[in-house]
């Protein structure tokens, strides 16, 4: 064998949320350092919601993420409701599902056409394929402005929602407005075969064994469950940040965290492995092909996994829009002013916690765990793990470096990572 | 002769990058038509290979909080004859601002990684550092003001 001895640096990593470069040392074919540093300035939230009055929190740490707003708004909501004994009505459940699905459906396009297609085409940016494949960017808009038109129709609007509160919803959904949106819905299922098909004929593989974990729901509606791993434990909500352990990361403006001492994976490729079986019958029959895929420790099918969850989240949205007359309801108010509560909800990149403390109606502390930053030591294995292999394939000695620096981009973007949200960590550890 | 492509660029600085993801939205219906009239040089979410000089209009997000931030953003100025800024942040600093408001003790708390990472005194607008000639309020912003006042560079 060669010697593999390579400094790898990347500045600014392309087509992902936010800012984050890489460094990779390799010494005698292993990777000894790898620094993915997150660059992302801190704005501090954790500390800024300190004080603030509870009702107004969720708005406020929506603003951590503009891409998945929605998620980190409607996990605030849960921590909020929790802590102060609110329970939400069915139809409020039922719209915070729809929000979620609105959510999936705009956000996993967007990370599947306009960050991982380029890759796959060997193209800089969709946008090149304006000449030759002029209808895929037509079908990446049309799918991300129907998961748009959902969230404008229960939520206000996709980022930031503004109806979404603690107790409810501020805003009655108008029932003439749900057709025209489950036949856009119902125009979009097309494009979402077209688009799996793409991920399934990609042949990249990365398999390392790793510890998949996901909110495990009923309905794979990513809002309420237990937690569980595929080492074959599940844990409740309310548990799940006894269970994990922030690591520091050297240079970097993020954190990264363990589960139960080691590395782990959330997002679409976890909740596949862990819980297909309770996606939509439709979904299951259409994706038939792709799903005997899963479970599967390949990192890259992660964006095939996405790619399922915009249909399930189709079909879902369409039988409840189907199956709701939507009826104005008051928001419930909070029953004490002090507590503690835990909200956790499956964010497109995978399981979300919030943790808020409540004294006289304020927020005491305030706690995340984003799913970024629970995968960024995951990251860095498989990064390792690629090093390895490419230091001992058969290709030209010259090539290595340029080969890893590609393969380590694509590794990245394969978890869909914001490096908004990275840079958001829990503060304190509750005992 | 076709009239030469105006050279756009847009660029986020600190913040949650809401306003970025919302153009993505507006791009759903608004894109193939700008794509007649502008050539997009720089935007690192969607784009590599990006050259960010020369610009006839430069779309900007965010606060500007680190010494890295005001030399980027005195940068794009330089190199672009327009500057827009897009959302609160940009035009106020807030909501990424909070930092400016956190009391004593937090201060303290933070103060490490401040110094860390050459953050500046205090976090700031856009809009406090260098001129602007749009701006487009909300947060996110405003959907329809944007389109007019991108409309009326293009």
């Amino acid at each position: 064998m060669h010697k593999c001895d390579l400094d790898i640096s990347i500045n600014k990593l392309s087509k992902i949320e936010g800012h984050a470069d890489l460094d990779i040392k390799i010494r005698n074919g292993k990777a000894r350092e790898v620094n993915l540093r997150v660059e992302e300035n801190r704005r501090f939230y954790m500390q800024a919601v300190e004080g603030k009055p509870a009702l107004a929190a969720p708005q406020m740490v929506s603003r951590i993420c503009g891409t998945c707003s929605v998620a980190h708004l409607t996990c605030a909501i849960e921590a909020v409701e929790k802590a102060l004994g609110v329970k939400s009505s069915e139809q409020t459940i039922i719209m915070r599902k729809l929000m979620m699905y609105s959510l999936m459906i705009r956000d996993h396009a967007l990370h599947l056409y306009f960050f991982a297609l380029p890759d796959i085409f060997g193209i800089d940016s969709i946008l090149d394929l304006a000449n030759n494949k002029k209808e895929l960017i037509h079908e990446a808009l049309h799918i991300k402005e129907a998961g748009n038109n959902l969230s404008n129709l229960i939520g206000g609007r996709a980022v930031h929602a503004p109806f979404e509160v603690v107790g409810g919803f501020v805003n009655m959904v108008d029932n003439k407005k749900v057709k025209p949106i489950v036949k856009e819905l119902k125009s979009i299922r097309k494009y979402v075969l077209n688009l799996a098909e793409i991920f399934y004929q990609c042949q990249w593989e990365l398999k390392r064994d790793t510890n998949f974990v996901a909110l495990t729901t009923d309905d794979f509606s990513f809002l309420e469950g237990k937690i569980c791993d595929s080492r074959g434990t599940c844990t409740m909500e309310k548990n799940y940040g006894k269970r994990l352990t922030k690591v520091v990361m050297p240079y970097s403006q993020a954190k990264g965290f363990e589960f139960e001492g080691s590395e782990y994976m959330v997002g679409s490729l976890s909740r596949l492995n862990l819980n297909q079986g309770s996606l939509r019958e439709k979904t299951k029959k259409s994706m038939k092909k792709y799903l005997k895929l899963f479970p599967s420790d390949n990192i890259y099918l992660n964006n095939l996994a996405q790619a399922i969850e915009i249909m399930h989240s189709i079909d879902h949205s369409i039988e409840l829009l189907e199956n709701t007359e939507f009826k104005k309801e008051e928001i419930i108010k909070p029953k004490k002013q002090n507590g503690k509560g835990v909200g956790v909800v499956e964010a497109p990149r995978g399981t979300l916690y919030y943790s808020m403390e409540i004294k006289n109606g304020k927020i005491k502390k305030a706690g995340i765990a984003t799913p970024t930053a629970q995968n960024l030591l995951n990251m860095r294995e498989d990064l390792r793990e690629l090093v390895s292999g490419v230091c001992q394939s058969a290709n030209p000695k010259n090539q290595w470096e340029k080969i890893i620096k590609k393969q380590a981009e694509r590794i990245i973007r394969a978890y869909d990572p914001c490096m908004s949200c990275a840079s958001h960590f829990l503060k304190v550890n509750w005992k | 002769m076709a009239k030469k492509k105006k050279r756009v660029g847009i660029f986020s600085f600190t913040c949650d990058e809401g306003c970025s993801i919302f153009l993505v939205e507006i791009f759903n219906k608004k894109l193939a038509g700008w794509l007649e009239k502008i050539e997009l040089v720089y935007f690192l979410s969607i784009k590599d290979h990006t050259d960010a000089k020369n610009m006839d209009i430069a779309v900007v997000e965010g606060s500007i909080t680190s010494e890295e931030d005001k030399k980027r953003i005195e940068n794009i100025r330089k190199n672009s004859k327009i500057l827009i800024g897009m959302g609160s942040c940009a035009i106020t600093g807030m909501p990424s601002c909070y930092r400016n408001n956190l009391n004593k003790e937090q201060l303290k708390e933070i103060s490490g990684h401040l110094k860390k990472f050459k953050f500046l005194p205090k976090c700031m607008g856009i809009k406090e550092v260098v001129k602007l000639d749009g701006e487009v309020p909300g947060c996110p912003m405003d959907d329809k003001k944007f389109i007019e006042v991108f409309e009326k560079y293009i």
